[in-house]
């Protein structure tokens, strides 16, 4: 039987467990410092199993020893931002713990494929590239699977189709400056400019924009969880059924769109030993600039990360 | 009103009712005048219920009456094709029956919405139409869904890929004379042409329009029915649980480009109570007057009447 590891347990983690449990693809380790918690988790999923039908195990641990020889490793630890607390805080902090995983990783399960989860996603990935020394391919961000299947969520709802036939691709980094790629959003193959007009379609890039936002205001305190776990596991399946989906995701760029030494937000080709291609779609004028203004974004993170002192 | 039922338990007919099965919540009633034969298969297929899990009954009947109430009627009788014949050829052979069905189920289960799976299929929802008076959209041949289908699979299999994100357009009748529409396949939203050459696409369009021909020569005394099943059941899973699904479904046309009085093939939503809406692809003058060649030889098909 095969194996994944999460690291963290928190909602985010939890609910990719859960999804990735359903699969029956393999044994599920969930790690996290917080003693009992990932035990508590994982015999509560368990106990589900007659009604669920899941036959996979699923554990919880305080210890990084117990992902030895992963398949994957979905990275989800982090802290949430609480009010008063800045960006550079967040970051510190989040970057300290995917250091600790790092290298956790590299030493248990020096084969994996890493999944980024944790945010600031694509600074957060580029530390676990730089502290795990893993080969680029085998280190990839979920954003672009959340951020689309969002934006498809909401064409599907204003168009009141199936969500599933729905397709759209969301580029760059994960935060605001996320590039939505209007003209390869489709149903059923149809462009959705003939289906709908540009007001309806600037206004659901916007919502996509803040999506996770809108998700933060509701609940006060909390982030999203189901669209994100959900997320993390359709990539884990990519990996654990060889599927070379091709699917937008954050990778290490070197030269790509233009692009080098940051992780960005793009169509790829996920698969058995990660990530197996970037795939460099035609982009318009506009398109190109707002994905540049996202780049720009990104490697700000970078140099913080540098700052911090990261792998060097 | 109450679950699907399917009539004709061929192949066909019990493949889709397979199908519903592994993949619906909905009760399934086969009927084939064939005494018996309806009520084995169904049987059969709920003694693999406990393995497989099926959150519904199926069972078989002899008589057309069981349909009764239905809220879906799959028509899957008739002759299928032989290696060499044509789909249209078999208009002779299945019009008189399908023209029946199409008047029992005016009767039986006035308000169910219907999916045309005999062939050929446009010439016979054009005729089911006529024959049960019901509005268009509740009336839907499985046509260019499955030419589409079948597309999505050899684009996935030529780029190496799950179908699951390959969405593919094919349009007007469901015979050699489809119209793929290259630029409406995407593959996660990136349009086909940017994957692969024209070259590459014509050979994989024509792949497709002989793939049916292929399985009746090498089946030699069978036609496809697991593509075909799989197909319809997908179409019933958006009627009862109105999915709203996007897919190009034969129903009569009204006007739609430019075409009225026959039925082929155009990407419509799909829910509850049928077609919600069909949406126009824009074609360029090659493909439209394609289309318009096909709409006038399903119209002379459907007009040339079965045998007696």
């Amino acid at each position: 039987m095969r194996k994944v590891s999460v690291i963290g347990a928190g909602n985010v983690g939890a609910t990719a467990v859960y999804h990735i449990a359903r699969l029956d693809l393999a044994d599920v380790v969930m790690v996290d410092v917080v003693e009992g918690l990932p035990q508590a988790k994982a015999l509560d999923f368990r106990h589900s199993a007659p009604l669920r039908g899941f036959g996979v195990e699923v554990i919880g641990t305080n210890d990084y020893a117990d992902i030895k020889d992963s398949d994957v490793v979905v990275m989800t630890a982090g802290i949430a931002r609480k009010p008063g607390m800045d960006r550079m805080d967040l970051l510190k902090t989040n970057v300290g713990i995917a250091k600790t995983a790092a290298q956790n990783i590299a030493k248990y399960a020096p084969d994996s494929v890493v999944i980024a989860v944790t945010n600031p996603l694509d600074v957060i990935a580029m530390a676990l590239l730089r502290e795990t020394k893993f080969p680029w391919e085998r280190v990839v961000g979920m954003a672009g699977v959340l951020d689309s299947t969002r934006f498809r969520y909401f064409i599907a709802e204003a168009l009141d189709v199936w969500p599933g036939d729905v397709e759209a691709m969301v580029l760059g980094g994960h935060g605001d400056s996320m590039v939505p790629l209007t003209s390869y959003a489709s149903v059923g193959g149809i462009p959705l400019a003939e289906l709908m007009d540009k007001e309806t379609i600037d206004r659901l890039v916007a919502r996509t924009r803040k999506g996770g936002g809108e998700i933060v205001n509701y609940l006060k305190s909390g982030s999203a969880y189901y669209a994100p776990g959900a997320s993390a596991a359709r990539m884990t399946q990519a990996v654990l059924r060889g599927e070379s989906a091709l699917i937008p995701a954050s990778a290490h760029l070197t030269g790509q769109y233009g692009y080098e030494g940051i992780f960005l937000g793009v169509p790829l080709r996920l698969g058995a030993g990660g990530i197996e291609e970037i795939i460099e779609v035609e982009l318009s004028p506009e398109e190109k600039a707002a994905l540049d203004k996202s780049a720009e974004a990104v490697k700000g993170g970078v140099k913080t990360l540098e700052s911090l002192q990261v792998g060097g | 009103m109450a679950g699907v039922s399917i009539v004709g338990s061929g192949n066909v007919g019990a493949n889709t009712a397979f199908f519903i099965a592994e993949t619906c919540t909905v009760d399934v009633t086969l009927v084939d005048a064939s005494e018996g034969r309806s009520t084995g298969k169904a049987l059969d297929m709920m003694e693999a219920a406990p393995l497989r899990k099926y959150g519904a009954q199926l069972k078989g009947a002899d008589s057309i009456d069981a349909i009764e109430g239905s809220e879906v009627v799959v028509v899957a009788v008739g002759a299928v094709r032989k290696a060499g014949s044509d789909r249209a050829s078999l208009f002779a052979d299945n019009a008189q029956d399908v023209a029946q069905i199409a008047r029992d189920v005016a009767r039986l289960a006035p308000q169910s919405v219907v999916i045309v799976m005999t062939e050929p299929v446009d010439a016979l929802t054009t005729l089911f139409v006529q024959e049960s008076g019901f509005p268009r959209t509740r009336v839907l041949g499985l046509g260019a869904v499955l030419d589409s289908a079948r597309l999505r699979q050899v684009v996935a299999r030529e780029l190496s890929l799950s179908s699951e994100n390959v969405s593919a357009m094919v349009v007007g009748t469901h015979s050699e004379e489809m119209v793929a529409l290259p630029t409406y396949s995407r593959i996660s939203g990136i349009p086909l042409p940017q994957l692969m050459s024209a070259a590459e696409i014509d050979r994989l369009v024509d792949e497709v329009r002989s793939a049916g021909d292929e399985i009746v020569r090498l089946a030699g005394r069978t036609s496809s029915y697991y593509a075909p099943g799989a197909v319809a059941a997908e179409l019933v899973n958006a009627i009862v649980n109105d999915l709203k699904r996007v897919m190009p479904v034969s129903l009569l046309l009204d006007g739609e480009l430019g075409i009225s009085g026959c039925a082929l093939s155009l990407p419509a939503i799909v829910g509850r109570g049928g077609v919600a809406k069909v949406l126009e692809p824009k074609l360029d003058a090659d493909q439209k007057q394609r289309l318009v060649a096909s709409a006038e030889k399903v119209k002379a098909t459907a007009q040339s009447g079965g045998k007696k």
